[in-house]
């Protein structure tokens, strides 16, 4: 016969959930509430997150979490030479990653008719972008300007074939999880909290004008 | 029918008979009267689905309001919670009234009272229920149905305000003084501690955390205005710039926090060879390997290779086994002769005679499944024997009948 203690069912979940997180946070990994909420639960938990840092810490690494902690990942204790290569990596996907994100972003606040930008917990549905872009070509425009990026050529020229390869993008790249297979519904990760960070610290830095007032008022006075 | 039961029908009549003017006073809050309605007004109001509302004018009770809100789950449902302060407060006063019958020994007020008290509580129970599962849907959604920014920190600051009354007057419940009062009344005493006492910390817990949600929102909403605008600068400064690269962050002295983030760890069962990185690690392995061991000793074996003649190869050819061209026979026949069923037995005893039965049957049965996932008008139907174990789970076939059906239309 096997007895089973609720106790040590519960600790065996636990050193699950270790193993499987610290794996996900080696490769690399952002743990948010959508991507993994049994997860991020668990890193919420400070004696857990000591732990789990503990043993980062062995490979020089330590427990790191985005400006609103709706994230955690795996980040270098002492930045050294290799460390260096290897967050200069990290920043080249940025980049790469930068112009098409920044795009659908402002893309989605057009689609959707919000004056919001989207946020973590967000849901988009395929179905429902693709009605809303099919009726409109200059969001069906937009969608193919999307083709310049060399991560987001589709071989299917359709609208709905980009936009599958849109959002199939934004997967790959973590900003979105597929929440329902069958209806097709994507919701936006934490990893968006990261990007806005990220969005902030170029903007305030590089004084990146982001008011169009001035241009606005050159279109005003052509009319 | 009792006298109870027919007014309840009257009353389901006249609603049915007047949803238009029930309807335009639930969804525009007054009708008015004029000639063609008047007396149908008059009706509604007899029945208390109607109250005044002006001079000339109607609205719609109260409890029929609440009644279409929930029904149709309404963002008016919001409202209800208002109520929930005189709600307690007419639960006492109804309690008073209930005791002061039973010392009196008024057992038909009593009774009355004790449904009232009944009504209350099972009001009170569902309204709670239903605020806090609707305010939950809200804040789950958060606030996806309206659009604008605006709306949404106005709801959310609305919402906000609306449960702490909600909390509040939970709290005010005092279910103690409650419970006390109804102590020597134990069908009272049951109720209200089954129905609403015992469930009031879970609302009260729910609630709590509803607003904790929403002050996390509101929060989250102020930094959305912030994010908007920042993505729509960028977006048109991007456009503008098209060929612009930010600055290389990564070779700063002091790298931000954000960047920081470790390069993904991947495991290999062997080194890349071409990764010019561990080109010095590489020889430092190989240079370890001494020269006498079995890996360096080896001796590469020939490669054999396979042998290609041009000359012309030997054809010949297989004659069809004779069952095979059997087959072919029963099955052109049926494919000739639509709609007539011919049995695979029969065939086999006329002309086919150095085949056992049983093999005959399991290669029609074979040739049949191969030939009807190509053509569904090729059917078949198994005639078992009446022999065998009941229940064995096996079936008996003594003959196979194949029936080509004719083409529709």
């Amino acid at each position: 016969m096997r007895i089973i203690c609720p106790r040590l069912n519960l600790w065996h979940r636990w050193l699950n959930m270790f193993d499987q997180l610290l794996k996900r946070l080696l490769q690399g990994d952002f743990i948010c509430e959508i991507s993994d909420e049994a997860g991020f639960r668990y890193l919420q938990d400070t004696e857990h997150a000591r732990q789990v840092d503990e043993f980062l810490t062995r490979l020089d690494y330590r427990l790191s979490s985005t400006q609103n902690q709706l994230a955690f990942y795996a980040a270098y204790r002492t930045i050294d030479s290799g460390a260096r290569s290897d967050i200069r990596k990290v920043f080249q996907q940025f980049r790469v990653e930068l112009q098409p994100v920044v795009e659908w972003l402002d893309m989605m606040m057009s689609c959707l008719n919000q004056d919001t930008a989207l946020s973590p917990g967000d849901t988009l549905s395929f179905s429902s972008l693709l009605q809303i872009i099919e009726q409109n070509q200059a969001l069906a425009d937009r969608l193919q300007t999307f083709a310049k990026f060399k991560d987001f050529t589709s071989s299917d020229d359709s609208v709905k074939g980009r936009l599958e390869k849109l959002l199939s993008t934004l997967q790959k790249w973590g900003y979105l999880t597929l929440a329902n297979r069958d209806t097709l519904i994507y919701q936006v990760t934490g990893k968006l909290d990261y990007f806005y960070q990220a969005l902030q610290f170029i903007q305030e830095h590089e004084q990146i004008p982001i008011e169009q007032g001035e241009v606005d008022v050159i279109q005003e006075s052509l009319f | 029918m009792s006298q109870s039961q027919q007014g309840l029908e009257r009353l389901f009549k006249a609603l049915a008979n007047n949803c238009e003017l029930i309807a335009q006073a639930y969804f525009t809050g007054v009708v008015y009267k004029d000639s063609q309605n008047q007396r149908a007004l008059n009706q509604l109001k007899q029945l208390k689905i109607l109250v005044t509302h002006s001079a000339d004018g109607y609205r719609i009770t109260g409890r029929l309001s609440q009644f279409i809100d929930s029904a149709l789950s309404s963002d008016r449902i919001r409202r209800l919670d208002t109520d929930l302060a005189s709600w307690i407060e007419t639960l006492e006063q109804q309690i008073g009234l209930y005791q002061d019958a039973w010392d009196e020994n008024r057992v038909d007020d009593s009774e009355n009272y004790f449904v009232e008290i009944e009504r209350l509580v099972f009001d009170l129970s569902d309204t709670l229920e239903e605020n806090t599962r609707y305010l939950l849907m809200l804040v789950n959604s958060r606030f996806a149905n309206v659009r604008t920014l605006a709306e949404k920190q106005k709801q959310n600051a609305f919402y906000i305000s609306r449960l702490e009354k909600l909390v509040n007057a939970i709290s005010s419940l005092q279910p103690e003084f409650l419970l006390e009062i109804v102590e020597e009344q134990p069908l009272i005493y049951e109720l209200l501690d089954q129905q609403l006492i015992r469930l009031l910390p879970i609302y009260q817990q729910r609630l709590q955390d509803i607003l904790d949600k929403l002050k996390v929102f509101l929060f989250e909403l102020r930094q959305i205005e912030v994010r908007a605008q920042l993505v729509q600068g960028f977006a048109f400064f991007l456009q503008q710039n098209q060929n612009y690269q930010p600055q290389d962050w990564s070779e700063s002295d002091n790298i931000p926090e954000h960047w920081n983030q470790i390069k993904p760890l991947a495991l290999f069962a062997y080194a890349d060879p071409l990764d010019h990185a561990l080109e010095e690690d590489l020889i430092e392995i190989a240079q370890k390997i001494p020269m006498n061991t079995e890996v360096m000793l080896v001796k590469q074996k020939q490669r054999s290779l396979s042998a290609v003649t041009l000359g012309q190869q030997n054809k010949t050819t297989l004659d069809l086994p004779l069952y095979r061209k059997q087959l072919r026979v029963y099955f052109d026949r049926v494919l000739k002769n639509e709609d007539q069923s011919i049995s695979a037995v029969a065939f086999q005893q006329a002309f086919v005679d150095d085949i056992e039965p049983s093999i005959w049957l399991s290669c029609v049965l074979n040739e049949w499944l191969r030939r009807q996932q190509r053509n569904k008008r090729l059917q078949m139907e198994l005639i078992q024997a009446d022999v065998g174990q009941t229940f064995s789970g096996n079936k008996k076939v003594r003959d196979i009948v194949l029936k080509f059906r004719r083409a529709e239309g």
